[in-house]
Parts: structure tokens; sequence; C-alpha cells
């Protein structure tokens, strides 16, 4: 066994890509590629993730495709489909990979466009979204994924008594968030009135409550400890990762405000990185929606069960407060991008712990964690990263 | 045991005459609203074919107010609490949490996939 590093980091601006889906995903390789110091003949073997090529863009089997765009043809290449916890799926299997000594040196990314203005219209790509719901027992009810997680939502609401202004709260914060990070694509604030005033897309969440459709890459280089001390790349070292499912679909889960996938992804990720969430300094997490941050900060343990509302709005998961969540802006702002948000999550806290995140850095941090969730909460994989000493 | 273990088509001939199918394990008593080919607490496939009951309360709702191709929003979703088991279903009326509800039918997509719906 040898520790794998992230050494290289890159990806696009989340955004309107009018551009084909290798031509996108090569600008982030290529990033990646250049923060390394390798080229496509260094790399040994290629993780991928798209969720949805096959139905929005008439595209599969991608994987080959994309390594030959970007000079790695002939070695092995893996796609991953995970709803929207994808890449960090190619992630985790890359670092596994690495670990064990089967390659030296990977590339793992993810791209997908999901914008009207790139591709299908809002009810299709709706539509398609619902298609990671269960196909017999969910989807003939006309469920959404707003809606899945406003079923959650609303109960959290139901127990701890949390409003659609704390809701409205981490958008606020998201956005702010945002603002700092030039590769945004929600580059302004918003105020909680605005995000109370929107139309409602699956109550409690009004518009600006759910990340918004967009197209995107995102890609890391991995490699083991030993080939990364040779390289020009600032190393990040892989502390932990954590994958878990739950129950599908969700009226049979035990337990819907738990996402206990998340939890049980962040106890195997905490467990093999020896820390506990008290020594995490900053969090990438999946604010699909702002009620998923919600949930997602006590799943992983960053206050306590029923804060999780109130959180935002008291300004500890802020820049600045006691653990501050979402620097780049988040799904919320940032974009979301389906099959490059787990990547994308890497890339910003691999910058944090370099320390070359400019406006939005988070002083002295030595560990970070990135929370990446997919469908109904079913999936989810949590990823400690830490400072290589 | 495979002959017997319920199917979505049977479920769902089963919801549109009223009545409400799910599966009890035989070897850990867990009772599960969605059909499966195996327990989800514990594996076993020993899986007999009960009634669900048809009356309940709601645990969580949404209403849906930007819907997918096929859908008219908005529209209301729901996890029914029927005791033992919850159900995923379309909810009419203004039930909101903790409140009574009753199955009262199906809402049928236009693939012919029922959906159970409670007022």
């Amino acid at each position: 066994m040898t520790d794998a590093q992230i050494v290289g980091v890159g990806m696009t601006d989340f955004g309107v890509h009018e551009r084909p889906l290798p031509e996108l995903f090569a600008d982030a390789a290529f990033e990646a590629f250049d923060d390394a110091g390798v080229d496509g003949p260094d790399v040994d073997a290629f993780y991928f993730g798209n969720a949805m090529g096959g139905q929005t863009e008439d595209d599969t089997h991608l994987a080959p495709t994309l390594a030959s765009h970007v000079g790695m043809a002939g070695v092995p290449c893996q796609r991953y489909e995970d709803a929207c916890a994808t890449s960090s799926n190619a992630f985790k299997h890359a670092v596994r990979a690495v670990e064990a000594g089967q390659h030296d040196v990977v590339l793992v990314g993810g791209v997908e466009r999901c914008t009207p203005a790139t591709g299908l219209e809002t009810p299709a790509m709706t539509s398609v979204f619902a298609t990671a719901a269960h196909r017999q027992y969910e989807q003939p009810t006309g469920l959404t994924f707003p809606g899945v997680f406003a079923l959650l939502t609303k109960r959290h609401m139901h127990d701890h008594g949390t409003t659609e202004e704390d809701l409205a709260a981490v958008a606020v914060k998201n956005h702010r968030h945002g603002t700092m990070n030039p590769r945004a694509q929600f580059g302004k604030e918003t105020t909680v009135e605005e995000v109370l005033e929107g139309p409602i897309v699956a109550d409690p969440f009004h518009l600006m409550d759910c990340c918004p459709f967009s197209d995107g890459a995102a890609a890391a280089v991995v490699a083991s400890e030993e080939v990364a001390a040779a390289l020009s790349g600032t190393p990040v070292g892989v502390a932990g990762v954590g994958h878990a499912t739950d129950v599908v679909p969700i009226a049979d889960k035990a337990e819907l405000t738990a996402t206990q996938s998340a939890r049980d992804a962040a106890a195997q990720a905490y467990a093999e990185a020896g820390i506990t969430a008290d020594d995490v300094d900053v969090v990438e997490l999946h604010d699909c929606f702002t009620g998923a941050e919600v949930l997602a900060v006590e799943a992983l343990g960053l206050v306590d069960d029923g804060e999780g509302g109130t959180a935002a709005a008291e300004g500890r998961t802020a820049l600045g407060g006691e653990i501050p969540v979402n620097p780049s802006g988040g799904l919320k702002a940032k974009g979301h991008p389906i099959g490059a948000t787990g990547v994308a999550q890497l890339v910003e806290l691999t910058e944090q712990l370099r320390g070359e995140a400019g406006d939005r850095q988070v002083d002295d941090a030595t560990h970070a964690l990135a929370h990446n969730l997919g469908g109904d909460a079913a999936t989810t994989v949590v990823s400690v990263l830490e400072v290589v000493a | 045991m495979s002959d017997d273990r319920l199917t979505h088509d049977e479920w769902a001939k089963a919801v549109r005459d009223g009545d409400l199918l799910g599966q009890q394990c035989d070897e850990c008593g867990a009772v599960i609203g969605s059909p499966k080919a195996a327990c989800v607490e514990c594996g076993a496939r020993a899986l007999e074919t009960v009634s669900l009951p048809t009356t309940g309360t709601v645990y969580t709702e949404t209403t849906i107010g930007v819907a997918p191709a096929g859908f008219d929003g908005p529209y209301r979703v729901a996890v029914v609490d029927l005791g033992e088991a919850r159900v995923l279903a379309r909810l009419e009326g203004d039930a909101a949490i903790g409140d009574a509800v009753e199955l009262a039918g199906v809402v049928e997509t236009d693939d012919g996939d029922p959906a159970p719906l409670f007022s």
C-alpha cells in the first residue's frame, strides 16, 4: 500500500458552454496536467464521470473518446454513473487503484452539459434528472429532484423548526462566497427577501433555493506518494475516502432527515483519516438545494442534529465562521454540471490546502472535507484531504 | 419462492383496485412498502405479500411547482406513514404533516404506471 496524493487540478468556469464535451473536458484536463507537471503519455489510467450524456447528448462510451482527445489513447478507461455523486465515485476508485499499486499516475475527471442554452429545456431536463429516482415507485408520482429534497427538508422543518428564512440564509451565504470565485456561475449576492420572493420549484424551495443547470468540466491528477515527489505539482494528501449507500426508494428509508449514507460515508472517511469532524477546517458539500446543506452539516457532524437549520443564518458556516462550508459558492452559486461536481469540489479543496484560494482562502487549513451526494440521498462519497507535511 | 414474489405488475393491478400491497419478511418481520426481491433489513428472500393499511398519516409532503415533461404542476407528493411501512404517493387536499389521509385512487402516467393517490 502507498498513499495517494492529488498533484494537479483544473476546471472550467461553470455556466454555459457551447462546445462539445471532448473540447470542454480538455480544458480542465490540460489545466490539471500542467498543474501536476505531466502530459497524456505519463498517465496510466482514466477514471471518468458523466451521468447523463446518453440521455442529454446521445453520447455514450465517452471515457475512451475523451482519453483519445487529450493524448491518453490506449490507457484503461472506466466511466462512472452515480447521479450527482458520479465523479467522486470515479475519484474513490482512482485513489484505491493508486493505493494498491495498480497505477502510479491517473487522471480523474468529469464533464456534463445541463443548461437549457446548450441542451434540453427545463421540463425535459427535469425529467432526465428524475430518472435517478425509482422507476416504478417514485417516478410515477411526478416526483422531481427538488421534490426529493423538499420532502426531506419539510420533515426537518417539522422536527426542528427550521424556517424558509433559515434555508434562504444558505443561499445568501453561498452566493456571497461565489462572488469571490471567478469560476462560479452566479457571481452576485442575493438576499433572504429575494430568495423568498422567487417562484416555488418544490415547496419549500423557491427558485433561488436551487442550484442552477450548468455546463462544465473538472479534472484532477492523482499519483502515488513516491511518483508525486518527482512531479512539479504541489501535492495534497488523500487522507480518507468513505462511500456508502442508503435504501431506495426514500419511502423505505429508516430515517428521512438523517441522510444515512452521508453519515456512514463520513464515519468511514474520518476513521481512515484518523480525525474527527472537529479537525476539519474547510468543507465543500453537496448543496444542490439549500435544505440539502442543512441536512449535510448535521450528517457530517459539523453541527449537532437539529442545529443545521440555523447554522448559516448564525454565520457558523460562513467564511470566517467556526467551520466554513462551500467557500467556492457550492453547487448553489458555483454551479452543478452533474458529472463534474464531485471533482470540482476537490479542485476547490486542493487550492484551499495549498493556500491558493485568493479572497475566499480559509487561513491555515490543514484538513478539508468533500461531501458529494447522488440520487435520493442514496449515494454519498465523503473525501478527506490533508496538507502534506 | 420466486413464483410467489410480489411483482410490480401485481402491485400496480392491486393499487388500481384499491388494495395497497407490500411485503413482510418471514425471517426478521420487517414490512416493506415498495416491493423488493429480498428484505431491505436482513436480505432474506422469504417475503410474504401482505395488504398494507389504506389509511395513514402524512410523514412529509411537498408541492411540485416545476414538473417533469408529461406532468402538469402544481401537484402534491407525500410520503405516507402506514404504521409499519411508508409509501410515496400523490396527495390531494390540504393535509399537512401528521394529518390522517386515506387511499383515494391512483394517478396514471402516460406510460401506464400508477402511483397511489391519498387524500
